[in-house]
This record gives structure tokens, sequence and C-alpha cells, in this order.
């Protein structure tokens, strides 16, 4: 393989790794930023999407848990990839509306000491629930027939050819957001509650519900982040917590409520990942942290966040 | 932490020796020979009417589906100690009744695959639940920790799956004894039937997990293969618990590479497997796995398709032994039991039998029983734990991923060969048993 291939395999591996802590990190971020609300059950809702998403795609056979015991041997609705891409952004925004709810608001006005213990005890309940129902074993989510195979690429002949999607889904996604709360009148209002809340409700708009939808918006994110990720890696309960803690970096190192930021970050993250891999590997795990103590200690806001909005 | 240990340790032992010098001083009263002839040492002799086995296995963590197939195996073996069926109604010296006329008793325990719980698990097993056998995997560093305890305790611990060649190696100990065989035998055994497949002069290339398995298991291949005539172009270390194994896997060479090793288990096993396939590789090359185990295979599903490995037994091994056991786990939990029940299981009966034979509980003339002990009751033909290292010297089972339309619930491999035991194994100078010393029976 040419220097030149290597170089482009090792970059495309990265935003490919990237991609997925982009899609977890933004909802983080946006509920960070505009609600000053730590959520450390967002891996739980990534969770939920990837098992969401497993059934909705295929049935598959549980052997372990309660279900099993209960006598469903085989469960999941065998849709398809794409009725689950769409299906599952709905479902999970829908457990972030009762999550914003019954959990979050009651705490908005709590230290954020509080609201990590209360997210992260959540975050296990929800693990140990999909434990107990489908056993600790894990399962394959097999990738869409459609994009399973390689695809031909110049310079470096082949790659996954799903890898690729992940990091055409996740453009697409982030853009939609984007646009979402930079040219729409709910992205104003969620903007200027964001700056100055109390001088956003003086003028008489009612924040709760733009809150509300914020919250959800970040768990459909993560949700989608479940869907696409879901295929990469076998599902079990513990991959929620995986996925949580190279996000909470992203954000770190992006910034707080800046979606380019988590687009950057995320984007660092995976090739500091990628090359340390290709040239000392034994250093790759550790290098994404050092990445976050030195832009931490550089820039405490994070690249491209902004001091006023720094919780 | 040290201080309190001893404490306890001593605390126990005044206990035990009061109650022996007890039972002593009403001899003729109570019968009890045992207590007669031999001194107390951990927990024997046993107090009360029950005997106490504790089986320390994964209940939590990413091995607890397997934890959950082992801890099925022991009861089923407990149940079967205290009223007959399964091997024991056919193992000579077993009687059904309890072991020597000792009712059967357990406790279990969660080792989350972590050697610090584990050694906290089996700790509170043996000071207060005084269980006088000690039985559980399946990860090397929890089997290695909680047999050094158990050395120091003089309590006995039947090694489940365990696959790392320093458990009977430079770990090894006298308390411990394992049926499974080691990386060391599995590379062994894979090369006849991977050399016949593949042919003699081939380039491999491994990615290893990065701790005392990965590594033993790496340096076994490279031995067992560079000396049938291949050559390693590299071999690279991934961090356990790695998920995205796509760097690694586009660093192998594909123009040169022509069987690229996976040493990696559990749910590494399954990613890196499954991520291989997924980037094309095996179109330019044969992929090996050397170690296999049941909810690996689950996961990876249409993965493992064609690509060898060992595992530790299976349920489609076809002798009475192997038919026996699957049945009766069949019948009482109706399902086809994995490759670490049938060990979780066997191991509790060598015990118990070994126990027999003895006459007692006394630890160093169970250990004796053992050693040495050639037996045909497993299901992989004629065995011997040897005195040595304690290992056993045994068939392995080399097997193939079937396709995914051919697995069924339970079933994921076809067995390519059961190796015979005399073309695997190491003399006692030699090998991990080189390195093996085992301590004192008391």
């Amino acid at each position: 393989m040419s220097v030149l291939a290597e170089v482009v395999t090792v970059l495309l591996n990265g935003l490919q790794q990237g991609a997925i802590y982009v899609l977890v990190a933004i909802g983080l971020s946006i509920i960070l930023g505009t609600l000053k609300f730590v959520n450390f059950a967002h891996g739980a809702l990534y969770l939920i999407g990837t098992y969401a998403g497993l059934l909705i795609t295929l049935e598959i056979n549980v052997t372990d848990g309660k279900l099993a015991d209960w006598g469903y041997a085989t469960i999941g609705l065998g849709w398809g990839f794409l009725a689950a891409l769409i299906i599952v952004p709905i479902i999970v925004f829908g457990v972030g509306l009762l999550m914003e709810r019954f959990v979050a608001r009651p705490f908005y006005d709590r230290p954020d000491t509080d609201q990590i213990l209360l997210t992260f005890g959540l975050a296990i309940v929800i693990q140990e629930v999909f434990k107990i129902l489908f056993g600790g074993q894990s399962y394959n989510f097999a990738r869409p027939g459609w994009a399973s195979g390689q695809v031909g690429l110049p310079i470096i002949g082949t790659f996954p050819e799903w890898r690729l999607y992940i990091i055409g889904i996740t453009a697409a996604v982030v853009v939609l957001v984007y646009g979402l709360i930079e040219y729409t009148d709910f992205g104003l209002v969620v903007r200027a509650g964001t700056r100055d809340a109390e001088m956003v409700e003086l003028l008489g708009i009612k924040l709760s519900r733009p809150y509300l939808m914020v919250f959800g918006v970040g768990a459909a994110l993560a949700g989608v982040a479940g869907v696409v990720g879901g295929p990469l890696y076998a599902v079990n309960p513990n991959i929620g917590t995986e996925v949580l803690v190279p996000s909470f970096l992203v954000v770190v190192i992006g910034g707080v409520g800046s979606i380019a930021g988590a687009v950057l970050g995320g984007i660092l993250i995976g090739e500091t990942l990628a090359v340390l891999v290709a040239v000392a590997p034994q250093w790759s795990q550790v290098g994404i942290y050092v990445l976050a103590a030195v832009v931490l200690l550089a820039r405490p806001q994070g690249l491209l966040g902004s001091e006023e909005v720094a919780p | 932490m040290a201080r309190r240990e001893k404490s306890d340790v001593s605390r126990r032992d005044v206990v035990k020796m009061a109650g022996a010098s007890g039972i002593a001083g009403l001899a003729g009263v109570t019968g009890s020979a045992s207590a007669q002839e031999y001194p107390p040492i951990g927990n024997f002799p046993i107090q009360g009417e029950a005997a106490t086995f504790g089986f320390t296995v994964p209940q939590s963590g990413p091995y607890s589906s397997e934890g959950q197939d082992e801890l099925r195996a022991y009861k089923l073996a407990v149940e079967h100690l205290n009223s007959g069926g399964g091997w024991v109604d056919s193992w000579d010296g077993l009687s059904g009744n309890g072991v020597l006329d000792k009712e059967i008793d357990f406790v279990s325990g969660d080792t989350a695959t972590d050697a610090d719980q584990a050694r906290q698990t089996a700790r509170r097993m043996i000071q207060r639940d005084q269980a006088i056998m000690l039985s559980g995997g399946s990860s090397s560093a929890v089997a290695i920790a909680i047999q050094e305890l158990c050395q120091r305790e003089k309590v006995q611990y039947q090694c489940c799956l365990t696959h790392s060649n320093e458990t009977t190696g430079k770990n090894c100990v006298r308390y411990s004894f394992r049926e499974m065989f080691n990386a060391y035998m599995t590379a062994q055994a894979l090369v006849p039937p991977v050399t016949k497949e593949y042919g003699n002069d081939q380039q491999f290339y491994q990615l290893y997990a990065d701790y005392t398995w990965g590594k033993t298991v790496e340096s076994s291949v490279q031995k067992f293969f560079s000396e049938a005539g291949w050559s390693q172009i590299n071999s690279v270390a991934t961090p356990l618990g790695t998920k995205d194994f796509s760097s690694y896997l586009s660093q192998v060479p594909r123009q040169e590479t022509d069987v690229l090793f996976l040493d990696h288990y559990g749910l590494d096993g399954a990613n890196s497997l499954s991520q291989a396939i997924s980037m094309g590789l095996d179109n330019d090359m044969e992929i090996i796995v050397p170690l296999y185990n049941r909810p690996m295979a689950q996961a990876a599903a249409g993965a493992i398709e064609g690509v060898f490995g060992t595992v530790a037994w299976d349920s489609q091994i076809d002798n009475k032994p192997s038919n026996d056991f699957t049945q009766a786990f069949q019948d009482k939990y109706a399902r086809i039991p994995s490759g670490p029940a049938q060990l979780a299981y066997a191991q509790t009966l060598q015990y118990a039998a070994a126990v027999e034979r003895a006459g007692t509980f006394y630890p160093p003339e169970v250990i004796k029983q053992l050693e040495g002990y050639e037996y045909d009751n497993f299901g992989m033909g004629p065995e011997l734990m040897r005195k040595c290292d304690h290992q056993a010297l045994r068939a392995v089972p080399v097997v193939k991923g079937l396709p995914e339309d051919q697995q069924q619930q339970g079933q994921y491999f076809e067995i390519v060969n059961l190796t015979p035991r005399d073309q695997i194994g190491y003399a006692c100078d030699e090998g991990p048993a080189a390195r093996c010393d085992l301590g004192s029976y008391e």
C-alpha cells in the first residue's frame, strides 16, 4: 500500500469513528448548552436506540434473560434498516420528552452534582433493565444487505460501504440540526433563551416548550447514532456507557452548546484514535484524553465554545 | 488489610482446632475417622452435615451469559451428586447420595470478570461460607487470582474456563487443577488441519489482546506455525476492550498476508472478526480465531463461516459421556449446553470422585488422588491429569464456523478434528510446565 493510500485510509477511518461520537455529542452539547443540564443518561438513549433499531430491523433469537424465560425465543419485527432509521429517532424523541418532563425538569435548578448523580443512576437502571430482559449476551446487528459490501474508491482501493454511509448520514443529520437551530423561529428562541432566559420570558415567550423540544431532539440524535452505529459492533447492554465518555470528551474539546464544535471535536477524536493506532497503537486509548487535557489547558471553553454559554 | 486477613485466618483456625479436638475427644462416639487421622487445614474438617462448594462465575459484565451457563451446569452437578442422574449414574465411585455421606450444598458469587472482585468473592466463600472447594471461570486473570488465594487458604480450586499458558505454567499452584487446554496446545492442535488446508508456506499476521492470555496465544501461534514452515509478517497488540478494530485491520498488508490470526476472545473477538469480514479481508486472506466460545460465535453470526478455531467442548462431539451430559442439561433447562458449561459440570464431579477415592475431604489426600489420575469419562477420550503441573493432557476439538443459515440455537461450528492428546502437549521440563512450581500440600 502506498503512503498516500495509507494516509487516506487512516483519515477515512478516523472520520467514520468520529461520526458516531459527533451524533451523540451534538445532543449532549445542545442539552448542556441550552438547558444547563448534565445528562449522564445520554449514553442510555444510545443504548435504547440501538436495541430498538435491532428489533425493528431484524428478528433475533433470545437465549438469555427474562424475555427468553417468558417464552419469547424470537422477537423483532424484521422490517429492515430504513424503517428503523425512520422509526427509532421518533421513539427515542418520545423517550427524551418523558425524560425531560419527569427527570430533568425537577432538577434544572439543582447543582451539577445532583444532576450527575441522578442521570448516572438512571443510566445504570436502564442498562440493567436491558440486561434483565435480553440477558448479558451480545447480539449481531447485521448490516443492511444493500450496504454490507465493499465500495471501490480511488487511491485506497476498497472501503466498507457501511462506514461510508455512516459518514454520509451523519453529515446530513448535522446539516439538518444546524439548519433547525440557526434558521428557524424555534432555533431563534432557543438561542435567545441560551443567552438570557429571563429576558426572553419577560418578552412573553414561554421557554418550557422549546426546552422540551431541545431535549427531545438531542435524544433523537442519540437514537440515530444508536441505529447507524449498531451494525458496527456487537450489541450488548454496556454499549451506552462505552460511548458516553468519548462523547463527553468531544463536547469538552469542541465547546459546550456549539454544533460546529461538536463536529470538530468528533473529527479530532476520531482522527487522533486512527492516527495513533497506525503509528503507536499502545498510546491510542490515552491519546484522546491527552488531546482533551491540552485543549482544556489552552482554551477552557473548548475550541469553538464561547465563554458566555459555558455553564 | 493484610492484618485483617491474617487475623481472620487465625481465628478460623482456632475455631477449627477447637472443633477438631472436641471431636477427637469424643472419638468412638462420633466415629469421625477423618478428623482423627488428619489435622485441620483450610476448611477441613467440614463442620455440619453438608459440604459447601463455592462457584465463582461472572454474573455481570461482558461474560455474564457464559457465567449463567456455567452456573446452570454447576447446579446440575450438585443436584446429580445429591440425587443421582447425569454422569453420576454411570460414574463408578459416585453414589448419587451426596459425597462421603455428606449432602452437597453450594454458594455462588459474582466475579464480574475482574480479578479484584473475584478475589473478594472467593475470600467470602472461604471464610464466611466455609467452602471446601471452589470452581469457576472464565478469564485467566481471574483464575490466576483465585488460585493464588486458594493456595494460601488451602482450599481446592477446580479451574473452569482459563486458557492462558500461565495458569498451569509460571502461576501454577498445588491446590488448583485445570481440565481446559491452554494456548500452547491450541496452537499445536491447529497446525495439522490448518497447514493441511492452507499449505506449508504461508505468511501470517497477528492481532492479539494485550494481556496475559493474548500474549501467550500470540507467542504460541508464532512458535508452532513458524516451526511448521510459516513466517510471521508482524504481530500487533490491541488494548483489551477495543471496540473498533478498523484502524488495526486496515494496517494488515493485504498483498503479503495469507493468514490473519485474531487472538481476541469474547466480545473483542466478535467485533474484530465481524469487522475484518466487513472490510473484505476474507477475500484476500484466510482468518483464524484461535479460541472460540459460543456467545462470541452468536455475536459474530455469519462472520465465523469457514473460520478455524478451537473450543473447550461442543455438544456435537458424539460419544456417550458427551451425549449423556447434553441430554441431562437439555432435560433440565431445555437448551444445549456450551463448552464452559460442560467444563463446570465435569470439574465438580471430578472433585467429588477424587474425594470418594480418597475417603476423606482432607485436601492433600484429595489432591493426591487427582495427581496422575487417568480417566476416560469426560467425553474427550483418554485423559491424564498430570502430576507435575496439574494440567490435563487431553484431546482438543478443532472447529470451523458454520454459515449463518446452518447455525442453530447452540450449534455454531462443525468439528474438523478432535486432535488426540498424543499429538499435543509438552513434557514436564519444557514449555509452560518448565516454569511451574506447584508449592506445598500443607
